[in-house]
């Protein structure tokens, strides 16, 4: 059976909350009675579209101040990269020398025989 | 009745607002308090609820641009209102433990004149989350469409056809369960 209909006949739709007698004729007098004075809107508000406008100029600078003092020296960078690349190859030569089981006294023997 | 348009006119125009603000609070006052008082159920809280939605509406008359009817403003400024009451007040969704309690309450109410069994739907639609609820309550008992209920609740239509469904599920359940 449908659900909807299933409520319906063990209910109905009737509406079984009451009111005060008069209460209706009564409620909208005494609201606007106890209304306050609406504050009259800002004189200024035409600003606020500049307001935002002066906001997101300012984020943009300095989103543009941020990635032109980030971009400004690339040169530091290399060499620290060529540092890197070096302090790399030593420790895969000591690796390397660890694994063939020499020491320091047979890499100069054999550099010195070239 | 006066026209949506020359009401809204009117609204905007702080020499007249005054006099139109009561006109909306003597046309629409009725609607809004039956929509306000299923949920909330008392009329004291009813009551309450109603001054504070049309308070509001006052002080929010310069933000509305009359997107939609007044009526829709003021149904949303409603439920919103009933809503929060009910959670300010700790009524969370009823548990089923507390379902008999809202059922008695009723039926001692001067203000309810209902069976036993429309307080026992009354303790069902108590236990729907604030959706559900909602669109249960406009639905059923005011017959709305689901396109003015999506402006009142901001929801999809979809989503508020999903809702009304599982809501009327439950109440099914409710009364299968206690035949």
């Amino acid at each position: 059976m449908n659900e909807e209909k299933y409520i319906e006949e063990q209910v109905g739709r009737r509406n079984p909350f009451t009111v005060p007698e008069g209460y209706f004729d009564t409620f909208a007098d005494q609201l606007m009675a106890s209304l306050p004075e609406r504050q009259p809107r800002t004189k200024y508000v035409w600003l606020r579209p500049l307001r935002y406008a002066a906001a997101v100029v300012c984020v943009l600078a300095m989103g543009a101040m941020t990635w032109f003092a980030l971009s400004s020296s690339p040169d530091v960078r290399q060499p620290i990269q060529a540092e890197a690349i070096q302090v790399s190859s030593d420790v895969a030569f000591d690796e390397a020398a660890d694994y063939a089981m020499i020491d320091n006294y047979d890499i100069y023997a054999c550099l010195s025989e070239e | 009745m006066t026209d949506e348009r020359e009401l809204f006119a009117q609204l905007k125009d702080p020499k007249q607002q005054h006099a139109a603000f009561g006109l909306i609070v003597r046309q629409y006052s009725e609607q809004l308090y039956w929509q306000i008082r299923r949920i909330v159920l008392t009329h004291e809280d009813a009551n309450d609820v109603m001054q504070n939605t049309f308070l509001k509406a006052w002080n929010r008359l310069d933000s509305f641009q009359g997107e939609s009817k007044i009526l829709t403003w003021l149904s949303r400024i409603a439920i919103n209102e009933s809503l929060d009451f009910l959670r300010r007040n700790n009524h969370p969704t009823v548990s089923t433990e507390d379902e008999s309690s809202i059922s008695q309450m009723l039926q001692a109410d001067p203000y309810f004149d209902g069976s036993e069994v429309e307080a026992m739907l009354q303790e069902a639609i108590a236990t729907l989350p604030d959706v559900q609820r909602s669109v249960f309550l406009l639905r059923y008992y005011d017959e709305m469409k689901y396109s003015e209920i999506s402006q009142i609740l901001n929801t999809s239509e979809g989503a508020l056809k999903a809702s009304y469904h599982i809501a009327v599920k439950k109440i099914s359940d409710f009364f299968k369960s206690r035949d």
